[in-house]
């Protein structure tokens, strides 16, 4: 049985190829060597839609989509961890920040000194 | 005398609010011992904020009674006053009231956020990437050199890809033994309450030096944790050249304002590498504990004790 967090990748690896919205029975078709319940997919789903991840259109069946590219939600996390948001401190331990190119070829000069 | 006490404690407000927080931002031990200035750093901020909430607190209610908390307990129980309470005993309540939730309200605010804020980066990153071959890190297809850890119950390690490709095996492995000491110390929570003060007073410029401060000993603690668990013949080099490596090579994406700040710390970091100056005596560990423990000591002697 997979994980939770493994289902809700894969499902959203399903949604990031996908040409447009998918039904949930194709996305459980998609998933069929994990021999997943039709009602394990909506929950995966659901939760993703909590999470904001995923929306779904008012068809009958409903059809899902991503909300953004899997580069997007990476972009979107390299942002909030590279910027000086207010809530950097969240991301508390970057292992070291940038520095500008006079700072940068002094500190290299200190290497090659030492 | 009530009115001496909260004078007292006024001049301590004083004190801690700018001059020596001032001094030990300055101070060149602190590199020397970076776990002992944390912990007068803490102090020092739990000091100021129990003696100028004390000072307000104390003058306001000096009507009631002789000591804090006998004046206390007189004026919750809606005794009369000993002597005649005049305009400006109820203004310095009120701001003793007003402080004390400000600071203890933003503290539970930004500590909320920060775990809401981490909460979602771990979905984000759990969803994006798939876990390697250690479950806690992933690896991030990002051009920037970048390595950060994500605290929290279960705490995740990321390294972005561009820092893969610019260091090689024990550099890396340096950069996973600082973040992995920073997360089994649980260094977040030092740096928690500084921004929140700092949040909280954006008036005072102790509380953004403090931050400051705060934040450059936890990076060199977590350093000297990290050294001792590094193979190879010059763990210090290493963990040097790691840090120019990915300081040095900013990616398109980093915003101009981050640059200038980080600088000079990381510049400390890296001679506090190759040059390591000489640890604390065990005297003058034992007089900084000492000092941090008086700091605490004496405002709260202040308010509990009865009145000078």
């Amino acid at each position: 049985m997979a994980s939770l967090g493994e289902l809700e990748r894969a499902v959203m690896d399903q949604l990031w190829s996908a040409d447009g919205p998918v039904a949930a029975t194709e996305l459980r078709a998609g998933l069929a060597d994990r021999g997943v319940a039709l009602t394990t997919v909506h929950t995966v789903l659901t939760r993703l839609e909590q999470k904001g991840f995923v929306t779904h259109d008012e068809a009958r069946p409903r059809r899902f989509t991503a909300r953004a590219s899997r580069e997007d939600h990476a972009a979107e996390l390299m942002h909030e961890v590279l910027g000086q948001a207010a809530d950097r401190q969240a991301v508390l331990a970057r292992f070291v920040g940038s520095v500008n190119e006079d700072e940068a070829r002094m500190l290299r000069e200190l290497l090659a000194r030492g | 005398m009530l009115p001496v006490t909260a004078a007292a404690l006024a001049v301590l407000a004083a004190l801690l609010a700018w001059p020596v927080p001032a001094l030990l931002g300055r101070a060149r031990w602190p590199a020397r011992d970076p776990l002992v200035a944390l912990v007068c750093w803490q102090a020092l901020g739990l000091a100021g904020g129990l003696s100028i909430i004390g000072a307000l607190l104390v003058h306001g209610l000096a009507p009631w009674g002789h000591s804090l908390p006998e004046a206390w307990w007189s004026w919750v129980r809606g005794e009369a006053a000993g002597d005649p309470v005049r305009g400006d005993h109820w203004v310095t309540m009120t701001l003793a009231a007003v402080l004390a939730v400000e600071l203890v309200g933003v503290l539970a605010l930004s500590g909320y956020r920060t775990a809401r804020t981490r909460r979602r980066h771990r979905e984000l990153l759990e969803l994006v990437v798939a876990p390697g071959a250690a479950p806690d890190t992933r690896l991030l297809e990002h051009p920037a050199p970048v390595a950060f850890c994500i605290p929290g119950a279960r705490p995740l390690l990321v390294l972005s890809s561009g820092m893969v490709a610019e260091l090689d095996e024990a550099e890396l492995a340096a950069v996973v033994a600082h973040e992995r000491a920073h997360l089994r110390e649980h260094h977040h929570l030092y740096l928690l309450p500084f921004v929140a003060w700092e949040a909280a007073l954006p008036v005072l410029p102790a509380a953004g030096r403090a931050h400051a401060a705060v934040r450059e000993l936890v990076e060199m603690r977590a350093d000297d944790v990290a050294l001792p668990e590094l193979d190879g013949t010059d763990p210090r080099r290493t963990l040097a050249q790691a840090i120019v490596a990915a300081a040095g090579r900013p990616g398109a994406e980093v915003p101009g304002g981050a640059l200038a700040v980080t600088g000079g710390s990381v510049r400390a970091r890296v001679v506090r590498l190759l040059e390591p100056p000489a640890p604390l005596t065990p005297a003058a560990r034992a007089a900084a504990l000492l000092g941090a423990g008086l700091l605490l000591l004496l405002p709260t002697a202040l308010l509990l004790l009865p009145a000078l």
